[in-house]
């Protein structure tokens, strides 16, 4: 018994001294800012998505202490704020998201005339069929789907087209992203159709047409494509521009093209949540993190494309010319956006491709 | 040379396991100490990402809260398992028994995501706000199960006439319990605890649909983290974190051999 006593008294004092030590380390994240947690922003974010050092900035300058939380995806995220007991300010889904989002009464409007910083943002990116007009959403960044090869393996303008990819001699030389949408979205391009094709002979086709990619498929892997692409598994991959980034970082054998037909274009957009409670916080944020500088920054280090114009021309001339990431004018012309097709439609994209990843080779 | 012979397969095969085992901690480790950024190309041995890492606040402060909750949960946990555990082998009822025991187990083997995902609209039914709290009472539920099962079997292999002399001998129940009871199963309790302890520290599913409001745990963040590749900030972190159970582990099993050393002295003098 003494024993046991002993055990739960030397349990509750090292809980205490740990609890001093949070303590600590929480004064230590104000006390850098000058915060002092009575100010506060939810800031619900992809991991990694966003400079720190942006945050301690906006800290320093607002006196707001931003609590950032991370998720992994669009789904974890909505299920969280459907669900509530969160109070998230300021969250990024991506494009069909925020259509879902808008659908579900997710979301609160923004009023316009509180984002000054809007005139930075390029017009391309505003008023997009996801969000017309811009009622719920600023553009945060923006992205491609498009094929990454190394090329100690693969000669330049050898592959351009998604078309490419069928060619005989790549036989167990590509890696396909895990995505439904995206896998079926570039065979329906290839034929010429639209990557929110609803037609169920047209994604009939589209299947068909991947069936005979299937000998030329290494694997279908999620995230580990990029691991996979550095240390040079294979020499073909299909897969985001941002992943593609951080590939090339890495390794410099690896480009990235997007081919010039046609692809899907992405977009992270800020929103607010109808959770939000600091909404004026929220304000702030979105036009700190447009301030041109402030963008550039987070895209340097991020590595996606900026959808801010001014922020953009402050960019290094390497990385604002490079077609890879920021293509020319005629490739952007092809780029198609997702849009929610409605569950019945999603679930025949799924089901097409989960008998595409059963194929016999 | 038979008896040669019939141990090197075992050996080896021994040898391979662990090597299995632990070539990817050892991998990782290695590579906490790069001086470069990635989890290949060793550019030469450096501590920048042990700096990195205790000096982001964040994920200090991240680190400590963890431990906070695995020990506060595991604690409260063992407590109510045990007295749970000790309910349990009170009843006479056989169905009743077998019923309850059941239903334990029952949270032993449903997945964690049901789990987690049933917390959360608990909580929010509630109107509890996610956070430290929703954490710890989540911890605490997923914890109690794994003390039950831990204990019970101490409890079914202690002699029941042993309760019976202490009553004869005049002890009343508190005492039945605090100076009969408890010290026989005093092993199954720790052991309980260590379970539910590590049970809490690594918990992924559970945690993450109940964090919020600012309050997370390592295996969230991390998870989180990975998105981008994982940055060696976190190989530095999984190395302290291999190099302290360890420490634990050794310490425990230096305690246990002192203990029962002690013990076998005890019973020498005594003979």
């Amino acid at each position: 018994m003494k024993k046991l006593i002993y055990a739960a008294l030397a349990i509750i004092l090292a809980t205490s001294l740990l609890w001093v030590g949070s303590i600590h380390f929480e004064r230590a994240q104000n006390a850098e800012t000058g915060t002092n947690g009575n100010k506060v922003l939810n800031l619900y974010n992809w991991g990694d998505y966003i400079d720190p050092a942006l945050i301690t900035k906006f800290e320093k300058q607002t006196g707001i202490k931003v609590n950032y939380e991370t998720f992994d995806s669009n789904e974890a995220m909505v299920t969280k704020i459907k669900q509530g007991g969160t109070s998230y300010d300021l969250t990024v889904p991506s494009d069909y998201m925020i259509q879902k989002m808008k659908k579900e009464n997710l979301l609160l409007p923004i009023h316009k005339s509180k984002i000054t910083t809007l005139k930075y943002i390029d017009k391309r990116f505003l008023n997009l069929a996801f969000d017309r007009h811009n009622k719920y959403s600023i553009p945060y960044f923006w992205g491609t789907l498009g094929i990454v090869y190394n090329d100690k393996y693969v000669k330049r303008h050898e592959i351009s087209q998604w078309n490419d990819l069928w060619n005989s001699k790549y036989r167990d030389k590509i890696m396909l992203i895990d995505s439904a949408r995206d896998i079926l979205g570039l065979s329906l391009i290839s034929q010429g159709n639209s990557l929110n094709d609803k037609s169920s002979a047209d994604l009939q086709a589209a299947k068909g047409k991947l069936d005979a990619l299937m000998p030329n498929v290494k694997a279908i892997v999620a995230d580990e494509i990029k691991m996979y692409m550095v240390q040079e598994e294979a020499p073909i991959a299909v897969t985001y521009s941002g992943e593609a980034a951080e590939m090339i970082a890495q390794n410099k054998h690896l480009h990235y093209i997007v081919p010039t037909k046609g692809s899907n274009e992405w977009f992270d957009n800020l929103v607010i949540p109808k959770t939000a409670k600091h909404i004026a916080a929220a304000y702030q944020f979105i036009n700190f993190i447009n301030q041109p500088e402030n963008a550039k920054q987070n895209a340097e280090y991020i590595g996606y494309a900026t959808p801010n114009a001014k922020a953009k021309q402050l960019l290094p001339k390497s990385i604002r010319t490079d077609q890879q990431f920021y293509p020319s004018a005629k490739t952007l012309s092809k780029l198609q956006v997702y849009q929610d097709l409605g569950q019945k439609k999603t679930q025949e994209y799924n089901d097409l491709f989960l008998e595409f990843k059963m194929t016999n080779r | 040379m038979n008896i040669n012979k019939t141990r090197f397969w075992p050996t080896i095969y021994l040898i391979v396991v662990f090597i299995l085992l632990y070539a990817p901690i050892f991998y990782l480790i290695f590579y906490s100490f790069n001086a470069g950024k990635y989890m290949h190309d060793f550019a030469g041995f450096s501590l920048r990402h042990y700096r990195q890492l205790f000096n982001d606040a964040r994920m200090m402060e991240i680190v400590f809260n963890t431990f906070i909750v695995a020990l506060l949960s595991s604690l409260i946990a063992t407590i109510i398992g045990t007295l749970g555990a000790i309910g349990i082998y009170g009843t006479k009822n056989r169905v009743m028994r077998n019923v309850i025991l059941s239903l334990n187990n029952v949270l032993m083997v449903s997945p964690d995501v049901i789990i987690g995902a049933s917390f959360l609209i608990f909580f929010t039914m509630l109107g509890i706000g996610l956070g430290f709290g929703s954490v710890l009472m989540s911890h605490i539920a997923f914890s109690i199960p794994i003390v039950v099962l831990m204990v019970l079997p101490k409890l079914n292999e202690m002699n029941y006439s042993l309760l019976d002399a202490a009553q004869d001998l005049g002890a009343n129940s508190w005492q039945v319990l605090t100076r009969v009871v408890l010290p026989y199963i005093t092993s199954g309790i720790f052991a309980g605890f260590f379970m539910a302890f590590t049970y809490s520290l690594d918990d992924f599913a559970v945690t993450f649909f109940v964090t919020g409001n600012g309050f997370s745990t390592l295996s969230v963040e991390i998870y989180s983290r990975a998105r981008q590749g994982v940055s060696l900030e976190i190989n530095a972190l999984s190395t302290l974190m291999f190099l302290i159970s360890l420490i634990l582990v050794v310490g425990y099993f230096m305690i246990d051999s002192y203990n029962s050393g002690r013990k076998a002295k005890k019973g020498k003098l005594s003979a």
